[in-house]
């Protein structure tokens, strides 16, 4: 779901570590544990791989000690925020093969939603996800990919374009969106200004949500 | 007038372009050969120091480098 993800979807040239997002239920932990075990990877942080941490938003740490992986970093989780439930969002996943191994991703819509985070390194990502979609389809794309498009381009400039080229469904999206809203007036400073503001308040809404589970982490800390 | 469509390079530069226009296994096996370059440079499986991950605790046990060169760290740090 992280880096590696964004690696497959073109936002990303590589990445040092692994984020896995997993169905937390004691039978998926327990074979989890089995392939950690295999990696030799010890944990390296509260809070502790069990189901009641996961599901609560926690993230479990570890790092590899293989020889073929040494220092190889993992985090698991079983949730991000706002994401739906675990099973809905292994429907929508998207399984590429690489040298005849299947290999699950968030879908697009997904990873990008995951990505809304408090941190700076994850806003650019975003963007690229979405550019790099754009660039792809933007010869004969769906309905569903201009609907995407139109709620997710963080470039002004690009976003402006898609308006122009799709007004019917902007004119549609522009109550849910006012970076598309003001994209259909055509002034860019107005949709930068907007996509600013997008991006304050999910950075808000992550902290927000991060606030009692930081409490918890530092509790946890405390008593390790 | 109707504008230019933008085109890939102009918004992202020519060396990402050329990354979005690869399949995802091209980019997966352009990723590895990245991989092997920074290792081979001394690069650390280490992620950086994430201080704005909720995650980040500044205590947390870190271990070497486990290829090349452990991270730098200042050993003396100038009036400035």
């Amino acid at each position: 779901m992280g880096g590696q993800a964004c690696v497959f979807y073109g936002a990303a040239q590589f990445s040092r570590d692994l984020d896995i997002l997993i169905l937390a239920d004691p039978a998926n932990l327990e074979r989890l544990r089995q392939a950690l075990q295999e990696l030799a990877a010890v944990s390296i942080a509260v809070p502790q791989l069990e189901e009641s941490y996961l599901s609560r938003g926690h993230a479990a740490h570890f790092r590899c000690r293989r020889e073929d992986v040494p220092g190889l970093r993992i985090d698991v989780m079983s949730r991000y925020r706002g994401g739906p439930d675990f099973n809905d969002l292994w429907m929508r996943r998207t399984t590429i093969e690489v040298d005849g191994e299947p290999i699950d991703l968030l879908s697009l819509p997904d990873l990008m939603d995951a990505k809304k985070t408090q941190r700076d390194k994850d806003w650019p990502m975003i963007a690229r996800l979405i550019e790099r979609n754009y660039f792809e389809f933007e010869g004969s794309p769906s309905d569903e990919q201009i609907s995407l498009w139109l709620r997710e381009i963080r470039a002004p400039e690009l976003l402006l374009d898609v308006v122009q080229a799709h007004p019917r469904m902007a004119a549609e999206l522009a109550p849910a969106r006012s970076a598309v809203a003001a994209a259909l007036t055509g002034a860019v400073d107005e949709v930068s200004r907007a996509l600013a503001d997008e991006e304050r308040e999910q950075r808000r809404l992550d902290r927000e949500y991060w606030a009692p589970l930081k409490q918890e982490l530092e509790q946890l800390r405390r008593k390790h | 007038m109707p504008r230019e469509p933008i085109k890939a390079e102009d918004l992202v530069g020519e060396e990402w372009a050329e990354w979005y226009r690869m399949t995802p296994v091209e980019r997966f096996h352009a990723s590895e050969r990245l991989w092997e370059t920074y290792l081979a440079l001394g690069g650390s499986l280490e992620p950086e120091p994430d201080t704005q991950s909720p995650f980040f605790d500044p205590e947390e046990w870190r271990e070497n480098a486990a290829h090349g060169r452990p991270g730098v760290r200042v050993l003396r740090r100038g009036a400035v």
